[in-house]
């Protein structure tokens, strides 16, 4: 199991800034061009069975660079190879409609994930027991609390079972004894792919269960190493 | 998304850029292989539409039948008399009309409208723009529902012919997908394009064919028959003489030029949106 699983070579990411007529001008006779550079040059290579947790400050980079990994924006230099299939956990319930009932919802979000309708219709009665909603599965979304959306959420999203598991800031929603079994869920996910990718600002979970972690600081890969050396390198560059 | 389920996985590339020449066909198995999420997508797209509604769907059948009524109104104030058809004509002028351009602007507004979508899972991008126009396709083939009263009433024969509904809507709808893919990532980079996008439906409303008809066009000589060389002369006017249940009656050079355009458009619409698609997102 020491094969590449994911592999960044100098991946550089520029957001361009938006523009207005007169800025497009001034700038085409000074012949430069406004951006923003989000990524810069990182260098990364994750073995399969490998969790990888990804630590940083605000706008360092952490979300950009899963979304890099997950296809959603391309890198601007620089290449990303990756084997097997992808998965980002990222805002629990992407694409909920409040006019339709849960079980509607249930089956958008998890063809919104990447499931076909033979594999939701497999899994779509799995999902309704762990979702715990009961009766409610056929109402409306929009007659539900924010703590049952999540448990919607995370039922779809913990039906999925990818190669490559990127999760960004998933944990931590809905009351306390939720917030427990979805972390237990989360886990048996982590367990079951064979690389993860976490990006979390809970640093007692990415020392408990990764293997590395890897410090961003304004796009750059600042310490790749041990769990405990990148969140003390994290406190030093905070503390400045 | 189904991989082999083994532990020698190959290491592929994320985002490989693949010759924009073949996004034509791409686009097509891309729609093919996620048909659950289209189908997903437009069923959401159309519930919300007529959420918390008395009336419901029957708005898809109310709405074009209002407006053509203020239409027939506002043209027999200007042209007095018109023959018994007319008002039925101008109702399927605003239905096929309002397929292309509710379309247009649902394809042309796909991407900068599910800007939390795209930022947080990947899936073909494509998507985006054929549901949003899969939408409002299907609102109006429920809107042409409206026809059946209408063969009783004007007493009209059920002909083979009827075929041509669907096909012109289908045709309106696809004209649309291929303008709005064009226009979508074009879209993310400036929102100039969505401005510019709703002057063009609003003013294509009056040089197509929606309160008047080919027949009259070929009247006026000069202008009128410059006016047929409008693409959408062909889907519009294949509706109503299919309704009237005879094939398209148009001059053959008129066909042709509506049928390429509209292949044209698709095909342009895929390459540009493929190739620009990947960038666009970063604007958002």
């Amino acid at each position: 199991m020491s094969e590449t699983s994911i592999r960044l070579e100098e991946i550089t990411l520029h957001f361009p800034k938006q523009r207005n007529i007169f800025a497009i001008i001034s700038d085409f006779f000074k012949k430069k061009e406004r951006k923003f550079t989000a990524l810069h040059e990182v260098d990364l290579e994750i073995k399969q069975g490998e969790v990888i947790g990804i630590i940083g400050r605000n706008g360092s980079g952490k979300s950009t660079l899963l979304r890099v990994i997950s296809g959603i924006y391309p890198p601007d230099q620089g290449e990303v190879h990756a084997a097997g299939d992808i998965s980002l956990l990222a805002g629990l319930g992407t694409g909920f409609s409040a006019h339709q009932t849960g079980r509607e919802n249930a089956l958008l979000y998890g063809s919104i994930l990447g499931h076909g309708a033979l594999e939701m219709k497999s899994k779509i009665n799995d999902i309704i027991h762990f979702s715990e909603l009961g009766p409610f599965i056929d109402e409306p979304l929009r007659t539900y609390s924010a703590g049952m959306k999540a448990r919607l959420g995370l039922a779809v999203a913990s039906a999925i079972n990818p190669n490559i598991l990127l999760i960004d800031e998933v944990l931590g929603v809905g009351d306390p004894n939720f917030r427990e079994k979805s972390k237990k869920k989360i886990l048996s996910m982590v367990k079951g792919a064979s690389t993860v990718v976490i990006v979390s600002h809970s640093f007692g979970l990415m020392s408990d269960i990764c293997d590395r972690v890897i410090l961003l600081h304004h796009g750059k890969i600042v310490n790749d190493g041990l769990p405990q050396d990148s969140i003390r390198k994290y406190y030093e560059i905070e503390g400045e | 998304m189904e991989e082999n389920e083994g532990t020698s996985l190959v290491l592929r590339q994320i985002g490989a850029k693949s010759n924009p020449l073949l996004a034509p066909f791409q686009t097509v198995s891309e729609v093919r292989r996620n048909r659950f999420l289209v189908r997903n997508l437009v069923r959401r797209e159309v519930r919300a539409r007529y959420r918390n509604a008395a009336l419901g769907y029957a708005w898809t059948v109310i709405e074009p039948a209002l407006l053509a009524s203020v239409y027939w109104f506002l043209f027999i104030m200007l042209s007095g008399n018109p023959d018994k058809m007319y008002a039925v004509w101008v109702l399927l002028g605003v239905i096929v009309w309002g397929c292309f351009s509710k379309s247009l602007n649902a394809a042309t507004n796909s991407l900068t409208g599910n800007v939390r979508t795209m930022h947080l899972v990947y899936f073909p991008r494509s998507i985006f723009p054929v549901s949003g126009v899969g939408a409002n396709m299907l609102v109006t083939l429920m809107s042409c529902l409206i026809m059946i009263p209408i063969i009783f009433i004007y007493d009209l024969p059920i002909t083979v012919h009827l075929i041509w509904v669907p096909i012109g809507v289908f045709m309106a709808g696809f004209m649309a997908l291929g303008f709005g893919m064009m226009m979508a990532p074009l879209n993310c980079v400036q929102r100039d394009v969505q401005h510019l996008v709703r002057f063009i439906t609003r003013a294509g409303f009056f040089v197509s064919p929606v309160m008047w008809t080919a027949e009259m066009a070929m009247e006026r000589g000069n202008w009128g028959e410059a006016a047929l060389w409008n693409p959408m002369v062909l889907p519009i006017t294949m509706v109503r003489h299919g309704l009237e249940g005879k094939l398209v009656d148009l001059p053959s050079a008129v066909i042709m030029s509506s049928a390429i355009s509209a292949v044209v458009l698709y095909l342009v619409g895929t390459i540009v949106f493929s190739k620009y698609e990947r960038g666009a997102v970063k604007y958002l």
